[in-house]
């Protein structure tokens, strides 16, 4: 009988300390806004209320030395944002960007407590979170705050007219280039997609590679198809796709995804790019093995760093993908899909709300924009004077990359700000068959479309 | 003691708690993930849509599913006919020399305690087209260049051999365990009867290590089922989904393009497909391999 007692007495301990265990901490399970509600009740005078202290968390992904600047930008607008809201205490929550976007904001939207700032892509992410009601629109603070037409593009973060996030930095996508050999060759930047390829031939003809493509991963291929198509259909092409007035198989698409595939047959990338990584086309173009490559503009960081760059600092260049006739409007990527958005709980708790509204009077001012112009090579998200610009690097590359800036005739976002994820993926698949030689432009493009019809199908518009 | 046991309240109390466990961490996903297959739901909306066996039609009706699952079956053919046949070989050479069997035993099982992420960037190495030891080995031959991880004809022998190699080892040790606490008078007796090292090994050793081997082609159809990390290291399941195993398809298609319903569908062929396949190993062939006595 004691045994018994002993036993049941040590089963009920045990399973105590599991329910505990299991168990959470009293205001942890409820809704963010629930646990701000005694501090409110409890203190109905507005001063003291305000001197309360209250936290706040900022996810942000500035992990690891490339990414110090940054880190040390956001310390200073946290620190500024601090000492203007009374009793405000910042938690910083450094993640790796991709475990963030994939896995831990995901995972904190489907609970529905993101942290009250968090580190977000625009398209699709954004605009799914926003359509859930999890993401706090801006639009009258951006109004409040005079922000609103200050920003190069918004349409990543903007869904059914509303603006649930504010991009960092913006990028422009165009061919680094080997500006020594160039010149030793006497060579020029082209003019029209025809120089292009005819200087594509020289390069060949010398026993080099034209391009440096590494297309294990496909957004790397495609913004070279993204860049083609947007020019032999036109930049507006793409808003189409998704409401079903543009298709995918309109033959200016089949034309430039022809052209991509002809370059490969032509032998303008180096054989079995489909299997190198990202890295690997950048150490092409370090090593001279290749001489001009297709990609955005923050790999600036890496050809002007002598730990990564060694010898080539100080020799590579930029430029625009030329339009298909001279004197054609250049029609460039311009994209700003990287950034914060802020949780839609906030909109609850009048000081939280108030600590956002600074973090964002803090964030994006023409002096951050700046900084991180200047040490980070990110370009910026709001509209900003070129010549202003300018006097943040004399590094000839980005002087090259402002040049590029101002020649923009028409601007356009990467495609999968515009469309679907699933249709993304499909996109994919299909470059990589082109790439491989497995597939024909014209049944690339239809299965795209069918891919595109289903998603269209799946979301009513 | 013994007589609290046999109070079946008591007894039942104390399995609660594992119960509990068991319960929350591994019948209540499965029978989640059941439930999600039967929806659209995209991962974040609280409003979540029914949509009966859709899912499920959509993997069946999908080539690219197919073809993933059918890299699954190259998966486990290649264990069963390559690698087993290998973890047998070595572990017999391995039992019989006389000298440094410890370090032959910690070389060979040094590949299962590395981390998928760096035998991926290792055997990057030896792939690539350029430099790699294996076109290096192809030119002495006189043989033209491969590109073993761009070539879809090449790279799912390349992620197969690659996986061969980090899981060799391990089995290796759990044979050559068995292999090792079998009777030495057995093979003693055979080789006064004048049986030679390979009748020995093919009649006596062989046959008394038949349940660990049969553990051992289970283990492996199960991981070779759940494969995913090895081809995300490598290929990503490229190029062009070519290496594409049914879990990568599950992120390709499902996860990273928010469709987690259908996520979760595959993720239930996943599991149903394993078991259906291990119970018949175990009904067909497992079973007849079980008792062995000295």
């Amino acid at each position: 009988m004691k045994k018994s007692f002993v036993l049941l007495l040590s089963l009920f301990l045990l399973s105590s300390i599991m329910l505990a265990g299991c168990g959470k901490a009293a205001n942890e399970g409820a809704p963010a806004t629930n646990g701000e509600q005694p501090a409110t009740n409890d203190k109905p005078s507005e001063p003291k209320a305000s001197e309360e202290p209250f936290e706040i968390t900022i996810r942000h992904t500035q992990v690891g030395e490339s990414k110090k600047f940054r880190l040390a930008l956001l310390e200073d607008v946290v620190k500024k944002t601090q000492e203007a809201v009374p009793g405000l205490k910042i938690k910083l929550d450094a993640v790796d960007s991709e475990v963030n976007r994939k896995e831990k904001l995901r995972g904190e939207m489907a609970a529905g407590k993101p942290p009250e700032i968090f580190d977000v892509f625009g398209s699709p992410d954004a605009a799914l979170y926003a359509k859930e009601g999890l993401m706090l629109d801006l639009t009258p603070i951006l109004e409040e705050l005079g922000l609103k037409d200050k920003f190069t593009t918004l349409a990543p973060f903007t869904h059914d007219g509303k603006i649930y996030g504010l991009p960092i930095g913006g990028s422009i996508e165009g061919f680094f280039y080997n500006k020594a050999y160039f010149e030793e060759k006497g060579l020029k930047v082209p003019a029209t997609l025809d120089e292009l390829e005819k200087l594509a031939e020289t390069i060949k003809a010398d026993g080099k590679i034209p391009f440096a493509q590494s297309s294990k991963d496909a957004w790397i291929p495609l913004m070279t198809t993204n860049n083609l198509w947007s020019y032999y259909g036109g930049p507006e092409i793409t808003y189409g796709f998704k409401t079903g007035e543009t298709k995918w198989t309109d033959e200016n698409m089949v034309k430039a995804v022809a052209k991509h595939q002809e370059w490969v047959q032509k032998g303008y990338y180096k054989k079995g790019e489909l299997g190198f990584e990202y890295a690997d086309m950048r150490n092409q173009i370090i090593t001279g093995e290749a001489i001009m490559m297709m990609d955005g503009s923050w790999a600036n960081s890496v050809f002007r760093d002598p730990a990564q760059a060694g010898d080539t600092v100080g020799k590579i260049g930029f430029f625009n993908m030329p339009p298909l006739k001279a004197g054609d409007p250049v029609v460039v990527m311009q994209d700003a899909n990287n950034g914060y958005g802020f949780s839609s709980a906030v909109a609850e708790d009048p000081r939280k709300l108030q600590a956002v509204k600074e973090f964002i009077k803090f964030m994006w001012t023409e002096e951050m924009q700046l900084r991180g112009l200047k040490e980070d090579g990110v370009l910026p998200a709001m509209k900003m004077d070129l010549e202003q610009m300018k006097t943040t690097s004399d590094d000839p590359l980005m002087q090259d990359i402002f040049k590029a800036v101002s020649e923009i005739g028409t601007s356009f976002p990467a495609f999968d700000a515009l469309v679907q994820a699933e249709v993304n993926t499909a996109l994919s698949m299909g470059i990589q068959q082109i790439i491989g030689g497995e597939i024909d432009p014209v049944k690339m493009l239809e299965n795209v479309q069918a891919a595109q019809d289903a998603a269209n199908a799946a979301e009513p518009q | 003691m013994n007589k609290a046991l046999r109070n079946p309240l008591i007894y039942g109390l104390f399995v609660l708690p594992a119960f509990v466990l068991f319960l929350a961490f591994f019948v209540y996903p499965i029978l989640s993930a059941m439930n999600n297959s039967f929806t659209s739901w995209n991962g974040i909306s609280k409003n979540i849509t029914y949509i009966g066996f859709d899912n499920y039609l959509t993997a069946f009706q999908d080539a690219a599913f197919w073809k993933s699952v059918r890299n699954n079956v190259y998966f486990i053919l290649f264990s069963c006919l390559i690698q087993v046949p290998l973890i047998v070989i070595f572990s017999l050479l391995i039992a019989n020399v006389k000298r440094l069997k410890g370090l032959y035993k910690t070389a060979v099982f040094m590949p299962s305690i590395m981390s998928t992420a760096v035998i991926g960037i290792l055997w990057g190495f030896i792939y690539n087209p350029d430099f790699g030891l294996a076109n290096e080995i192809l030119g002495v031959f006189g043989l033209p260049q491969v590109y073993w991880l761009s070539d879809k004809n090449w790279a799912m022998l390349s992620i197969l051999i690659t996986n061969a190699w980090q899981w060799t080892g391990f089995y290796i040790v759990m044979v050559l365990a068995a292999i090792i606490s079998i009777p030495k008078e057995l093979d003693e007796a055979a080789a006064i009867d004048g049986a030679t090292g390979f009748q020995r090994a093919t009649r006596i050793t062989i046959p008394l290590v038949m349940p660990i081997i049969s553990v051992v082609i289970m283990l492996s159809m199960a991981g070779a089922m759940k494969a995913a990390d090895i081809v995300l290291v490598m290929t990503k399941g490229g190029p062009a989904g070519s290496t594409d195993v049914m879990a990568t398809y599950m992120i390709r298609y499902a996860i990273t393009s928010f469709r987690h319903g259908f996520g979760n569908s595959i993720a239930v062929l996943i599991f149903v497909f394993t078991i259906v396949l291990t119970a018949l190993y175990q009904f067909f062939v497992a079973r007849r391999t079980e008792r062995i006595e000295y």
